[in-house]
């Protein structure tokens, strides 16, 4: 199970224009749609790289891409 | 014996398995012990770090440290350095290096084929002993004295670069076979970054005359790193930044390396044959040198010594400084070198403690951070963002060398073994066993999956498919907005989410509280936006705090111009929203007059996208998630 890194912030309250300053960009999503499409072109920066093939994570990776495994998937 | 069908692969079930760093000058071994640990063996000669060294002696063969007195007298017969030339062709070799040892010669018989010519003394034929003389009964018997063994032949040996190496693994090996009481199945080599696929097959080749399978070929980076990821100093983050440091006798390698969540691949890596310990062994034979003829009156030239005597002194020299830097290495103390008969029959003692040594090689430390200093610059970073500094090779052993990292740039909360105190004492830090013991981490990982799927054992090899993946070149990560933030600054607060140079896919949980004001309304949200940021670093210059003069404090240290102090200071730079999501906070609590809650957020990267899912967590369970996937 992936580990969850507890942060020792405390979030500030949302004001409370926030939401009508974010029309185009922010909404609250119910569970039942788990994704949508917010910023069509936000695609994010990528580059090619290459993994060192060692260790214990880099066989997780993998074993997730041979059977093409979600890290859910493989957590189990 | 019948086969079951389909049993293409015959592994052991329970490999024994070793890991071996081979350098040009010195090699080591490591195994994995009974608490699941790597540890770097001794070999017969209680040497961890063994040297690289093959001699001829007559009938005698030495290996290893016996083998390297051998360079004073018989250095004809004594090779050295073929580490390096695994691989390559006689003709790619460069010819204007000096030569200490047996020089490389072109082999006789085979084309462009590098090889070195030892005189050794062949046993004599051993006369046939009499009773596998089957004569008819009618001749007279022979004598039944053994026939005295003639004396040994001088003969000429030829040895290819190979053949040297095989003999050289063959020992270590068997160190190891001693070591553990079973014989060894397979091991994994460490091999420099720059090693080609030539030197890597005849290294392979090498090993298997040996008679040992070689699981996989380990870039240095690897295994240094692996044992960072295995053990790690406590206060590293599991995403990390490290630039890795091997000073090794002939040449200097560097690494910045991405490491997060345990999958780890080089950012960026330099590789300087111009800066290495044999200069730091120069300097202090010139030291040492001086130090005799100012003693003993005895004149010696060195660096480069031409007369045979002087050549002789200087090897000698060169022999004695392995136990002094030893010695400076380990102790604050003075740091003493010894040599009997230097020149001329007088014997020389000298000592040096580690501030006149420091002294003696600053300029070798200031190379080597200056040449880590210019590869972080290459790749867009500076020493601010390196979290961690892993030290390998034989010279990074020195704490001077480290010191002249922090002199030179590096910040306090740069974590290295020195730093962490895992140096001294064989510690987990500790540079000369690093990359054994790495190697021997990964060896054990491979013979836990030896009789898995060919599949996953060729994802191990050079080239495979599943190496290479995409990493995001910027910074991800979640603004928490908040009121009155100002313009400067990033208008709220920053959660890191996904970290640049990740390789993907790639997953991160992060759980903080959240405070949503003091009102009390029908539905409260927290606000979060997703944005694409860069990293810089701020500098900002302060003038020194003007000093109070003490009574009674003159005014002698004026010159002593205090300049001004530079702070520098890691900034985030907006670049890009990628996206915005409100977390619905049902399960908030009044505490304090103020309501409270607490959420998980996950940050699932994939090359085809984000996504962010964030949901209140409490005591009675979790919120509802909410979610956006970028694409
Ligand atoms: N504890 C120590 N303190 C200082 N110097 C040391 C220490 N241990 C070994 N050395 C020196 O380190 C050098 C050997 O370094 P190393 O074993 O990293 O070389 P190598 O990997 O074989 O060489 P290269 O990587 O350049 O091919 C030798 O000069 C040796 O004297
Ligand atoms: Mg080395």
């Amino acid at each position: 199970m992936a580990t969850v890194i507890s942060l020792p912030i405390t979030a500030p309250p949302t004001p409370a224009s926030w939401i009508q300053d974010q029309t185009n960009a922010g909404q609250t999503i119910s569970p039942a749609s788990p994704f949508a499409n917010l910023f069509a072109n936000a695609s994010f920066e990528l580059k090619a790289i290459k993994l060192l093939p060692v260790g214990l994570a880099y066989l997780a990776h993998v074993r997730r891409s041979i059977h093409n495994h979600s890290f859910e998937e493989h957590d189990k | 014996m019948a086969l079951s069908n389909g049993s293409a692969r015959s592994r052991k079930s329970n490999p024994t398995v070793v890991g071996i760093n081979f350098g040009n000058s010195y090699a080591s071994i490591a195994v994995i012990n009974k608490e699941g640990l790597a540890d770097c063996i001794a070999n017969e000669d209680g040497e961890r770090q063994i040297a690289c060294a093959v001699s001829f002696h007559g009938e005698e063969i030495y290996i290893g440290n016996q083998a390297k007195p051998q360079l004073v007298r018989n250095a004809q017969n004594t090779i050295i350095n073929f580490r390096n030339l695994l691989g390559k062709k006689f003709s790619e070799i460069p010819k204007d290096q000096p030569i200490i040892s047996a020089p490389v010669i072109q082999h006789p018989e085979l084309p462009d084929v590098a090889a070195y010519k030892v005189a050794i003394l062949q046993p004599a034929p051993t006369p046939l002993p009499p009773a596998s003389v089957k004569s008819s009964s009618n001749t007279p018997a022979t004598s039944v004295l053994p026939t005295p063994r003639s004396e040994p032949i001088p003969a000429e040996r030829i040895i290819t670069v190979q053949e040297v190496t095989s003999l050289f693994l063959k020992s270590l090996v068997q160190s190891a076979q001693d070591f553990l009481g079973r014989e060894v199945d397979g091991a994994v080599i460490v091999v420099p970054s720059w090693f080609d696929d030539s030197a890597g097959a005849a290294l392979k080749s090498a090993a298997e005359d040996a008679g040992v399978e070689v699981l996989q070929l380990l870039d240095e980076a690897g295994a240094g790193a692996l044992v960072s990821i295995t053990e790690p100093v406590e206060g590293l983050d599991p995403d990390r930044t490290s630039l890795l440091v091997d000073l090794g006798q002939s040449s200097l390698s560097l690494s910045v390396l991405s490491i997060r969540h345990g999958l780890l691949y080089a950012i960026g890596s330099a590789h300087h044959e111009d800066i290495n310990t044999e200069q730091i062994d120069t300097k202090l034979v010139k030291f040492f040198t001086k130090e005799f003829t100012r003693k003993t009156k005895v004149p010696l030239t060195v660096c480069p010594s031409t007369e045979t005597a002087d050549k002789r002194a200087e090897a000698k020299l060169r022999l004695a400084l392995e136990h002094t830097k030893r010695t400076i290495s380990a102790s604050p103390g003075a740091a003493s070198c010894s040599v009997e008969s230097l020149k001329d029959g007088v014997d020389f003692t000298g000592s040096i403690n580690r501030m006149r040594f420091d002294m003696e090689v600053r300029t070798v430390y200031d190379s080597v951070v200056r040449a880590a200093l210019d590869l972080l610059e290459g790749v867009g970073l500076e020493p601010l963002h390196v979290d961690e500094i892993i030290y390998v090779g034989g010279s990074a052993s020195l704490p001077g060398l480290d010191e002249t990292f922090f002199a030179k740039g590096f910040p306090e909360s740069t974590i290295t073994p020195f730093t962490a105190g895992t140096v001294i004492g064989g510690g987990i830090g500790d540079p000369t066993t690093l990359l054994a013991r790495g190697a021997a981490l990964q060896a054990q990982l491979l013979a836990e999956i030896a009789n898995e799927d060919e599949q996953i054992h060729a994802a191990f090899r050079p080239e495979s498919e599943h190496a290479t993946v995409h990493a995001t070149a910027r910074t991800i990560g979640v603004i928490l907005p908040e009121a009155d933030a100002g313009d400067e600054g990033l208008g709220g607060q920053w959660v890191l989410g996904i970290p640049r140079d990740t390789p993907l896919p790639y997953r991160r949980f992060v759980q903080f509280d959240c405070d949503l004001g003091e009102e009390d309304k029908e539905e409260r949200i927290l606000g979060m936006e997703l944005w694409e940021v860069s990293e810089g670093v701020k500098v900002e210059k302060i003038a020194p705090p003007k000093r109070e003069k003490e009574e009674g404090e003159e005014d002698e240290d004026e010159e002593e111009e205090e300049e001004e102090e530079e702070i520098r200071e890691k900034i985030l730079k907006k670049e890009k929203q990628l996206g915005a999501l409100a977390v619905k906070a049902e399960k908030a609590r009044k505490e304090n007059g103020r309501w409270k809650t607490r959420v998980q957020v996950q940050f699932l990267a994939h090359s085809r996208g984000i996504i962010l899912i964030a949901a209140e967590v409490s005591e009675d369970g979790t919120g509802a998630p909410a979610s956006i996937h970028i694409s």
